[in-house]
């Protein structure tokens, strides 16, 4: 018995060494570095915080992770567009994602430029907004929606439940539908000119996304009385 | 009749030295005021001097129209220019320093030849350009090849030589560039009023007989395109013939030189062989104008990396471009080195994209881009293209 126990508890304690040293790899993921490795910190501006906050001194010996390859503290560097440019990039490939959203972003301005131009008086030539960047910022804050529907099984029926939406989640999918507005087009025509023409139509709150965004408001508004079902 | 001249520059590669040893040249005048803008008030390249480098100047539509709607300005300099609303082009020490040699050239001496080189995208090009719009004010006869890569690079056609044993036509192009040849030079045609000196005869019904005007010529070539190849060829005899005796000036710019010489050309005969580009029937009447057997004219040439095959392109330097006879062709020449953006350059480029807003202020950003770009004019253009 005594030994029959022994084998029990012997066996039962290396399976618990065995699942924390489990739990620690499975913490770390597939990551190169051990869990100890803080994130860097690659912008000059946050660099000079921390050093006027004296907490540079708590991490000056910590091992540090190398930065990223998009993590660079360029002046025009903006995390919003790189975060695009993942959501663009297909099979790993970055450079070209990103030359894609680079020329979407000359082509904005040519465009914009152009009616700059065109514009006769001041008043007119002041309201174009040129910068892309800008333009950028504003579609995507265009096309964010504020609920969207999740289907809820009650009584062995799927309901289609409007649910309000993180902040995350509408940001991704405002950036999703831009991005799939972009590829419908017709095979002549280059995917940089297509996202260029959506980002500054969803920048004046007009074009494809933006009434995809009102469309499933509308399909919300229209399934209201089911929303109950999200607690009960 | 024409000796070789006697100075001989190889690898001047500090211009400054060049218009003080150039024996024809006095030292031209320096300017005495000096306007700190990037935009320059004068738009006459006649008038531009040293102390405007660095500034930009807005050529007229109608000159652009005429001088470069066949070509002779790159296309991503093109797009930029329909962005901007205007044709601005940037002085810069370089086309100075030719523009003032040639202002003090003496044009009963052997005709200089200029040889611009430099690393890709700093400018060559446009160097030519501004060059081409001061002989176009100045009344020069312009013989101007856009971009010679593109003849022996990205032949439209070929067809092999009628009159010619074992050459080669490419007949399309050339048909193109007389077109590109009166578009620049009517107004100057029917000023000057320049006659052949011999007759020529095409086919039993067709002729331009002798004292006929040089544009009857030209109008030939472009009418019966199986002839332009050998119109060419007469115009350019012509042309030297004039020059000689001193009734025009000729401005000879070609951009893309070295492609003479480089015996890898895409032009392929019937049998598919490749195509020699001394076995081309008008390479012969271009490099006979870049001799210096004749009088009252200049050559400006460009060699570029891009005129020759990609796997080739390991130097700038005009001795590895032109190779052994390229460089005895042309020597004795004046090399001219084109050099990326000096820091004033740089920050009057800026300026110009900022003024154009093509680019958005942005503190920092003119240090981080020169570093990136290395002050090299096409670089900063395709970096700043996206901000």
């Amino acid at each position: 018995m005594a030994s029959l126990k022994r084998i029990f508890f012997g066996k039962h304690s290396f399976i618990n060494q065995r699942n924390s040293i489990y739990s620690l790899i499975q913490q770390n993921g597939m990551s190169q570095y051990p869990s100890y490795y803080i994130q860097p910190v690659y912008r000059k501006e946050a660099q000079e915080e921390l050093e006027k906050s004296g907490e540079i001194m708590k991490i000056t010996h910590v091992p540090t992770r190398a930065a990223l390859n998009d993590q660079t503290s360029s002046v025009y560097q903006d995390e919003l567009v790189n975060l695009f440019i993942n959501y663009v990039m297909r099979d790993g490939l970055k450079t070209l994602a990103r030359g894609l959203v680079e020329k979407s972003f000359e082509n904005i301005k040519r465009i914009q430029l152009e009616k700059y131009h065109k514009a006769k008086t001041e008043a007119e030539k002041q309201a174009i907004e040129i910068n892309p960047k800008n333009i950028f910022h504003q579609a995507v804050n265009n096309c964010k929606p504020l609920l969207y529907l999740t289907p809820i099984k009650r009584g062995g029926v799927k309901y289609q439940v409007p649910v309000p939406i993180p902040d995350k989640r509408s940001q991704f999918l405002s950036m999703k539908w831009l991005i799939e507005a972009a590829r419908e087009k017709e095979r002549t025509v280059h995917f940089p000119e297509k996202l260029a023409y959506e980002l500054i139509d969803a920048a004046s709150n007009t074009g494809k996304v933006v009434k995809r965004k009102l469309d499933l408001h509308k399909q919300c508004e229209a399934n209201r009385a089911y929303a109950h079902y999200r607690w009960s | 009749m024409f000796k070789k001249p006697r100075y001989i520059f190889r690898y001047n590669k500090n211009p400054k030295s060049l218009i003080t040893s150039f024996q024809c040249l006095t030292t031209a005048a320096l300017p005495t005021e000096r306007i700190d803008s990037f935009r320059c008030v004068i738009n006459n390249p006649l008038e531009q001097n040293e102390g405007h480098i660095g500034q930009f100047y807005r050529v007229p539509e109608d000159v652009v129209s005429k001088l470069f709607s066949q070509g002779g300005l790159p296309k991503s300099f093109r797009i930029q220019t329909k962005t901007f609303a205007e044709t601005c082009l940037m002085i810069r020490k370089p086309s100075i320093d030719i523009i003032n040699c040639i202002k003090n050239l003496d044009f009963s001496k052997p005709v200089p030849r200029f040889v611009l080189y430099g690393q890709k995208g700093v400018g060559k090009s446009l160097s030519l350009a501004h060059i081409v719009h001061y002989g176009y004010e100045a009344g020069f006869l312009l013989v101007h090849i856009p971009w010679l890569g593109e003849w022996m690079r990205r032949p439209k056609d070929s067809s092999p030589s009628e009159t010619k044993e074992g050459y080669t036509n490419i007949n399309l192009d050339i048909a193109s560039w007389l077109v590109h040849f009166k578009n620049q030079n009517s107004l100057l045609l029917e000023k000057a009023n320049l006659k052949t000196t011999q007759t020529y005869k095409w086919t039993k019904r067709e002729e331009t007989v002798a004292n006929s005007n040089l544009m009857d010529l030209v109008d030939h070539g472009i009418n019966r395109i199986k002839f332009a190849s050998d119109c060419v060829l007469a115009l350019l005899n012509e042309i030297k013939q004039l020059s000689k005796s001193g009734k025009c000036k000729t401005l000879v710019a070609i951009d893309g030189f070295n492609a003479f010489f480089y015996p890898e050309t895409r032009i392929r005969t019937e049998k598919k062989e490749i195509v020699h580009p001394h076995n081309v029937s008008v390479t012969e009447g271009f490099l006979s104008l870049t001799r210096f057997d004749w009088k009252n004219a200049v050559a400006v040439l460009i060699v570029d990396e891009l005129a020759i095959a990609e796997k080739d392109q390991t130097s700038y330097f005009p001795r590895y471009l032109l190779g052994k006879d390229g460089f005895e062709h042309l020597d004795p020449f004046i090399p001219v080195l084109v050099n990326g953006y000096s820091n004033k350059e740089f920050l009057s480029c800026m300026n110009y994209y900022r003024e154009r807003r093509w680019v958005q202020p942005l503190p920092g950003l003119d240090d981080e881009l020169s570093v990136i770009s290395s002050s090299n004019p096409y670089k900063l253009m395709q970096l700043c293209a996206p901000l």
